[in-house]
Formats: C-alpha cells, structure tokens, sequence
C-alpha cells in the first residue's frame, strides 16, 4: 500500500467536496441555519401561544355559583372574568370562555363543584388548572375557618407535610439535557452531512465516468477507499462540529417564553469543560469513520447519484432508531449495550455529559466502534475491488 | 509493447446467462505503432481495453505491457499507461492544473518536476487562457485537451484510447488526430478502439476487426484488401462480419 498517495486523493476528494454545492449545503448551511430556524420557530411559537392562552384562559363562565357563597368573588379576586354567555356550549366552541364550571349535589348532602374544560385546548386546559387552584384554596380557608370557630388549630389536619427536593446540581440536570440532545442531533447530522459526500465520491464518480480513468492510475484501490473514507469522515465531522456549535448559539439566543425560563436557566448552565469536549469528540471518532465507510459501501453499489440517494435515505432514517432508544430515560450503558453502534455513542455522550460515565463502558464502547469501523471499511475496500459492482451496467 | 494472449472475459448476464465479451484475443503492438480495434458497438472493444488498463481482471489469459504482466503486475503496468475515453472522465469542479496536479501526484511526480511537466503540457496543448477555470466551464474542444494533457502528464509509452474522438466534431476530432500522430512519432504504442471506419483507416497502421468478442482478423490495410478483396475499409468490414449478404438483401427488397 503507498500511503504517500492517500493525502493526495484526500486532498483531491476534499477540494472536490467544497465546490459542490449541494454538499456544502447538507454539510455546512443545514447545520448552520435550519439549527437556529428550528429553535426561533420554536420559541416564538411557544411564547406567543403562551401568551395567547394566558390571554383567553382568564375568561370563564359559572352556572349556578349562587350556590356557593364567596365562590363568584373568588374566582373574581383570583383573576378570572366572569362571563355569562346564554348558551355555554356555543361560547365554549367559539373560545369566548375558555372552561366553566358548575356546582352539583353529590352523595351525602355535599357539593361537588365541576370544572368543565376542552383538553385540547391549550387555553382551557390552562383555565381549568387556575380554577382547581383557586378551589383548592377555596376549600382550604372554608375548613381553616370553620375549625377556627370550633376552637381546633389547623395543624390537626396536617400531622405532616411533604416537600420534595432535587439533589441533583444544575449542572448535572444540564448535562442531562445536553447530552441527550447532543448525542442525538449530532449522530443524526453526521449521517445526513456525510451522505452527499459519500455518494458524490463514488455514484458520482461512476456517473461522470471519472472513476475508470482513476483506477487505471497507480493508485491502488486500498489507497483510494481510504482517501474517499477520510475525506467523507472530515465531512461527518465538520457537520457534527458545526451542528454543535450551532445548537449551543441559538439555544443562547432564543427564547421560550416565560414558563421555561427556567428550564433554560437550568439547561443554560452548559458543562462542557475541556475534558469532557475531548472525550466526546474522541467518542465520535469511530462512529465517523464507521459512518463514512458505510455509506461509502452502500453508495457505491448504485449506478447513479439518484440511485444511491435512494439506498441512503432509508439508512438515515434507520438511524433515528436506536438513537430514540437512547433518548428514553432510565436506560444504562451496561458492557452489553455498549456493543449496539449508534445507541452506545449516543449514551456515551450522555453520560459523559452528566459527568458519571464509567472508563469500563468507554472502553467497551471504543472498541466496538472501532472494530465497526473496521469492518465497515474492509466492506468499502471489497466492495470497491468487486468489478461486477464498479462497472454495472 | 503490448502483448494479449487469448484474453478472455466473461460475463454473467441476469437476462443473457454468461457472455463472452472477449473470447481468446490476441494481438500485439510494437513500438510506435498505432493499432486499432475496429468493431460494431457491443463487440468488445471496451471490455479488452479495460483489461489492459488493469481495472478489469481478465476471466482467462492475460497480457503483457512493457514486459510487466496485467494480472500479476498491474501496478507496474499502471504506470506506463495513459488511459483516455471519448466520455473524457474529468472532474467538471476541479481546474486544468488542478487535474494535471492530482494526476501528476498519482503517477509519482511531485515538487519542482511536477510543476514544470504541468507547465509543459499547458505549454504544448495550449491552454494558457483557462489552466485555472473550472472544466465546468470550458467548451468540448478544451476539454478534450485537458483529457489529452492529463494522459500524457507521466509520459507514458503505452497509450490506451477508447473511442477518444466519440461524439466529438470534426476540428475537435482533429486535435485528438493530431495527438495521436504526435504520439505515434515519440515513439508511444497506441491501442485504440473505434466504430469509425475513416478514423481507423486514417491512423491505424494495423487494426483487428472484433466481432461478439471474437478476433475477426488483423493486419494492415493492404493484408484485409487482399484477405477481402475489398477496397474500402467499410466494406471490408461488413464482408468480415458477415452481415454484408444480409444487409443487400435488405436494402434489395426495400426498392
């Protein structure tokens, strides 16, 4: 093998990557701008649908509050208006009131006092929680002053309370988050960012006939595998650098109205020292190249750039999955999850985020994607030396 | 230069079952000397060459390139190749010397050497005006000159040239014309493949006439006129691939 030529065909590969245009876009713009898009879009729809339903879930409707004494100025004093539609239903449908509610006898000579609320809707559901706390508290001055005529303290019916405390520091719940998300944006990205490289370097090649003209040179097909593997690997993971950068900036930047606020105080706390930046890169170092190899292999079975789009998308999608498993909470890098590709990386990332990542599951980690690298790699350099496949016709 | 013997190619065909696309060819071509493989679209002209240029295995035989074997040294044979095809197979991104570089690179020039063989090949082929525009950009004619500059950049002795002037209009024609004499004159073995009669009794000083993947005959003009008793190279060919019966046949009826 003459390695000397394999900067040259990375160098070749690389030059030609950057002047195609709908690889910088996949790779450099998708990351770059749908990322800070996605999370504008999102914000300002959050907050303003926020605003919208704090807006109309004030408007509610009593039938029969007469029953109840004090309940009408409560509902008034805890910020409701109080509106007195003759038909209900209809002002319900027609968002006039967003819930409303109404008194009953139930068993036993008591009151039950029902809160009527369309749960699909944003702004009801939002009336319907205000007016249980209002009730609530309601309810609780009515006993509070009822055992105070008798002469009973209030403790009484409250031998305990309960309050329940977070232990976990913020920035642990931060790398929580951030792992996560990372790990899954970033696999997902990689893939998507190294696709049109990968085809354009082997489907392309055959489609544009360059690729006969570059095997009759005395660059050997190990040397050529490898510098169109690099060269795809550099992509995947220029697209991962970019996406991250990018998620953290418009995460910055963004806003999503007031009730996660905190949540992004939280989440804003984001634990990327040196170290852990480090190991998160090195982790996603054999998956790049288990990625570029593969999609190589893959995209090199197709006769045209259109055909190996067709081969590859799915394969994108495909990813999503153990991705998702990883997103579900609760599950643990055990050694033997450490052997799926993709999850374990994903799952890496998370706990390295979260800073209680065990060396034993990196390792295991690192050696299972390796050795998927590898494997992927002799299935590009195979593919790549079988005829039958390079000139099909 | 170049020797085959009894090169052999089979094919498995999902429709057709196996396919000889070469079956025992043979032929050789000396120093200087251009040789053409003359044949209808599908005969196997492609398939023979692509087997000289080491990127296709033969199925059985072999062929020997400056002494060096195809199948058991096809690096060594690589190296003394030039490969060209009518379909020119340039990087459309990349620029003339961008291209002339890489290939340069792959064909172990590198540093000072490699700049000036690149500067020599912009010289000879006159491509001064677009040596740093994009192929993308440049018309059939400079492309095809850049194709011509990217074979000769190690200058190989042995040219491998399958249907370089395809498609190709007449001036443009000419200059890959003009490269192949020139060629021919610094002492190159030239193999080329062709369907175009005119070219091929033009440049050939031998040529073998390739049927269903089958050696027909080979020789010079002067040995198929007297194997054929024909003059012209065209009818020469339709009398060795039979079809030349059928063919007056056909038209006969139709008048």
């Amino acid at each position: 093998m003459r390695l000397n030529l394999v900067p040259v065909i990375y160098r070749k590969e690389i030059l030609d990557t950057v002047r195609d245009r709908r690889t910088l876009i996949s790779m450099v713009v998708v990351p770059i701008v749908a990322m800070p898009l996605l999370f504008f879009v999102i914000g300002h729809f959050m907050s303003s649908a926020e605003r919208r339903a704090g807006e109309e879930a004030v408007t509610i409707a009593v039938r029969g509050g007469e029953a109840l004494p004090g309940l009408l100025d409560l509902l008034k004093e805890s910020g409701f208006r109080l509106a007195s539609p003759e038909d209900i239903r209809a002002a319900m449908d027609n968002k006039q009131i967003a819930a409303w509610l109404e008194p009953a006898a139930a068993a036993g000579g008591a009151t039950e006092i029902r809160i009527y609320a369309d749960e699909t809707r944003q702004a009801s559901e939002l009336a319907a929680r205000k007016i249980q706390t209002a009730l609530d508290r309601f309810k609780q001055d009515k006993i509070t002053a009822r055992l105070r005529s008798m002469g009973v303290s209030e403790t009484v019916l409250k031998p305990f309370t309960v309050k329940r405390i977070n232990i976990a520091p913020e920035k642990k719940m931060a790398g929580f988050f951030w792992g996560s998300l990372i790990g899954y944006m970033v696999v997902l990205l990689m893939f998507s960012g190294g696709m049109y490289p990968a085809i354009d370097m082997t489907a392309g090649e055959k489609e544009r006939r360059t690729l006969e003209i570059f095997l009759s040179t005395p660059a050997g097909r190990n040397e050529i595998v490898l510098g169109k593997i690099l060269a795809t690997t550099s992509a995947v993971f220029v697209t991962a650098l970019l996406s991250i950068s990018s998620l953290l900036v418009s995460f910055r930047y963004s806003s999503f109205g007031k009730s996660s606020q905190r949540m992004k105080e939280t989440i804003g706390r984001i634990p990327l020292d040196a170290q852990s930046l480090a190991l998160v890169i090195l982790a996603l170092a054999p998956m790049a190249i288990m990625a570029a190899s593969l999609m190589i292999a893959i995209a090199l079975l197709a006769k045209s750039f259109k055909e190996a789009q067709s081969y590859l998308t799915p394969l994108v999608m495909a990813v999503v999955f153990p991705l998702v498993v990883g997103m579900l909470p609760g599950i643990q890098l055990t050694p033997l999850l450490a052997l799926v590709p993709l999850f374990n990386v994903c799952q890496l990332i998370k706990e390295i985020f979260v800073g209680e990542f065990s060396w034993a599951a990196f390792a295991v980690t690192m050696l299972a994607n390796l050795v998927y690298a590898g494997v992927a790699f002799f299935a590009a350099v195979r593919v790549f030396k079988d005829e039958r496949v390079l000139f099909r016709t | 230069m170049i020797q085959a013997q009894n090169l052999s190619k089979i094919f498995v065909d999902r429709k057709r079952g196996k396919v000889k696309a070469s079956d025992h060819v043979s032929f050789e071509v000396k120093e200087g000397e251009i040789f053409g493989l003359l044949g209808p679209n599908g005969a196997g002209k492609t398939t023979i060459l692509r087997m000289l240029a080491t990127v296709m295995r033969p199925s059985e035989g072999t062929a020997t390139l400056g002494g060096y074997d195809i199948v058991k040294q096809p690096d060594q044979v690589r190296r003394r190749i030039g490969f060209l095809s009518g379909d020119m197979g340039l990087y459309h991104r990349l620029s003339p010397r961008e291209i002339l570089s890489f290939f340069g690179q792959l064909n172990g020039l590198t540093g000072p050497r490699l700049k000036d063989r690149i500067e020599e090949m912009v010289a000879l082929l006159k491509m001064r005006d677009f040596a740093d525009t994009k192929v993308d950009k440049l018309s059939t004619g400079m492309r095809q000159r850049v194709a011509i500059a990217r074979t000769l950049i190690h200058d190989p002795p042995i040219l491998i040239l399958d249907e370089p002037a395809a498609g190709l209009d007449v001036p443009t024609a000419r200059v890959i014309e003009e490269f192949i004499l020139e060629a021919r004159k610094s002492g190159k073995s030239i193999l080329l493949s062709t369907h175009v009669m005119e070219e091929a009794e033009f440049l050939c000083d031998r040529m073998a006439v390739i049927h269903e993947g089958r050696v027909k005959i080979i020789g010079g003009m002067e040995e198929l006129r007297a194997a054929t008793g024909k003059q012209r190279l065209r009818e020469i060919f339709m009398e060795l691939l039979s079809l030349d019966g059928e063919f007056a046949r056909r038209s006969g009826h139709a008048s």
